[in-house]
């Protein structure tokens, strides 16, 4: 039989949703399951995370765990996988979970594989399922050693929806950290929100340099009354401020229309707009990942194809 | 004198057409551009400025192939002082952990004051080898920063969280940052200084040179194969010429009501 811990993960006292996936993927896996959940003075979340199907919860609550660190989280996992002894360890792919989970695996000496959307069994052993080359291929792995690590990506499973009633312990773990965390800043409001346009079209590196934002791109945005949105590497490359960019670091969007132009679609893009009620994507390339997430699709030269739909829709209007 | 050790590696270019070899092992990398990992370009520069402000050595290292040592002479190139390439037969199917155990043995004795790695590569995405380092090297690291500044021993940085929020946390060092995109911007070598990078020293060493051997760095994580993604529904995709495309769109943008 085997055991699989599952690291859940607070954030602004709230148990992450996330954490409730995996709690989906440890149970479609089978065998005994166990959570662990870090933080201070975090018993409620705990009940919670029992009823909510995490199993045996273990909880490290101590005010060395007020804010993450690697190095507390670390410590803490690493007891919680000494006292059970799990076969499997997952924890979100979240920037607290990429952070620690490689730490802890070179503690273990063991495998990990981060980012996983599928975990299927074959032979007895999992196989993990993850994007890689920045989304335009999949990859199929394994790990030797034990316990196995991988982190999941946010978004893959449902949030367990069970009820049950698990228990709560408290593992008895005191942590210190070499890194002090001084503060969270929030995201900067206003400047150029993007939450509430209707239209978004944002451009990518296909767009090839600046001038090509006003250039090419403003026409279609400013005939579609819509908002300009970007792809990180063009934020990255300082083309557009950062409150542009589209994504799982910038702003999440839901509009009616999204328009990509010149953006592949790499993973962190796409959990910032596929919610979107229709996308339209316009790119050079067939296999480009955006196409998957995309309602209607151009395989076209974006520079014959923008200012065609501009003049287009300026046309239309005009009827 | 402060010393910095940047970790870079080499990854196909961002414009190689890639396609996956017929057994599946791994993408078709004969004929392809290779170039710096994006998010290590930024952490070479990041450690590059620290030099410009004042008395530092940059220390470049990588594990890869005889055409990695390409990138290491861009890197020294770009202002880095030496370079340390690391190449065995026993690495040419290593893990992260292989790679983080190579490297650690590379930097063990030379007392690094700061290690800078990128928080992932563009190839194959794990994002694990910086964080595994600094275990390695017993030292606390940080993934996603996303700025920083030094002072009296004392590392401050600020992290990406999700959402746009940002965390600021402290460092002591010696300590590892393992940098995001977008931190700084890069900078080109310029041709005095890649005329300069060709005296600039270059060690090789193997497996031995380091004190270990192909079991010490055996791979934890294999890959069966890769494969291009199964198209799913996907998108309808409109064809024809760039007027026909675009009265095509303006049909359906008509049907959503938004026009």
């Amino acid at each position: 039989m085997s055991k699989t811990l599952i690291v859940g993960e607070i954030q602004e006292g709230v148990l992450r949703e996330a954490t409730l996936e995996l709690v989906t993927a440890a149970r479609e896996l089978g065998g005994d399951l166990v959570s662990l959940l870090i933080g201070n003075e975090i018993q409620d979340q705990a009940g919670e995370l029992a009823k909510k199907g995490g199993g045996k919860v273990l909880v490290a609550d101590n005010a060395a765990f007020e804010s993450y660190t690697a190095d507390a989280h670390a410590q803490a996992i690493l007891k919680a996988a000494q006292t059970e002894s799990p076969d499997l360890i997952l924890i979100s792919n979240t920037p607290n979970g990429w952070d620690v989970a490689p730490k802890l695996a070179a503690k273990l000496d063991t495998g990990i594989v981060t980012d996983v959307f599928k975990i299927e069994q074959e032979g007895g052993e999992p196989v993990f399922i993850r994007r890689l080359f920045n989304g335009k291929f999949n990859g199929r792995f394994r790990i030797s050693g034990s316990p196995r690590i991988a982190t999941v990506q946010p978004g893959a499973h449902a949030a367990y929806e069970g009820s049950d009633s698990g228990s709560v312990e408290a593992l008895d773990v005191s942590a210190e950290s070499r890194t002090k965390v001084v503060g969270v800043r929030a995201a900067e409001a206003g400047g150029h929100d993007l939450s509430k346009a209707e239209i978004i079209v944002s451009g990518g590196r296909g767009l090839a340099k600046p001038e090509n934002f006003p250039e090419v791109l403003q026409p279609l945005v400013d005939a579609l009354g819509a908002q300009m949105g970007a792809s990180r590497p063009v934020v990255d490359a300082g083309w557009l401020p950062h409150n542009y960019q589209v994504g799982s670091s910038g702003q999440v969007v839901q509009p009616k229309l999204y328009v990509a132009v010149g953006i592949s679609g790499a993973i962190q893009h796409l959990v910032g707009m596929k919610n979107s009620n229709y996308i339209i994507a316009i790119n050079k390339d067939p296999d480009a990942p955006i196409f998957e997430v995309a309602d209607l699709g151009v395989v076209g030269d974006l520079f014959e194809v923008v200012p065609a739909l501009a003049k287009a829709i300026g046309e239309a209007k005009g009827n | 004198m402060k010393k910095i050790l940047v970790c870079l590696k080499q990854v196909p270019h961002k414009d190689a057409r890639l396609d996956v070899r017929s057994d599946g092992s791994w993408i078709q990398d004969d004929n392809i551009k290779f170039e710096i990992n994006d998010y290590d370009s930024y952490a070479l520069e990041e450690a590059l400025r620290l030099k410009d402000k004042g008395d530092a050595e940059v220390v470049v290292a990588t594990v890869g192939p005889e055409r990695a040592g390409q990138s290491l002479r861009t890197a020294l190139g770009m202002g880095a002082d030496r370079a340390i390439h690391i190449w065995d037969d026993g690495l040419a199917n290593t893990d992260g952990l292989g790679i983080a155990k190579a490297l650690a043995a590379a930097a063990k004795d030379e007392n690094f004051d700061l290690v800078f790695t990128g928080l992932m590569s563009d190839d194959a995405n794990h994002g694990v080898t910086g964080p595994m380092l600094a275990e390695l090297l017993d030292i606390p690291h940080i993934t996603g920063v996303v700025k920083t500044e030094f002072n009296n021993g004392e590392v401050e940085v600020e992290r990406e969280l999700e959402g746009g929020a940002l965390e600021v946390a402290s460092l002591p060092q010696p300590c590892l940052l393992a940098v995001q995109t977008g931190i700084n911007e890069v900078r080109y070598a310029s041709l005095k200084g890649i005329m300069q990078a060709k005296k600039k020293p270059l060690d090789k060493k193997d497996l031995g040179g380091l004190g270990l051997d192909a079991a010490a760095v055996a791979p934890k994580l294999t890959v069966e194969k890769i494969y291009t993604p199964p198209k799913g529904e996907g998108a309808e995709l409109v064809e024809g010429s760039a007027d026909e495309v675009a009265g095509k769109l303006v049909a359906k943008i008509k049907e959503l009501g938004l026009l």
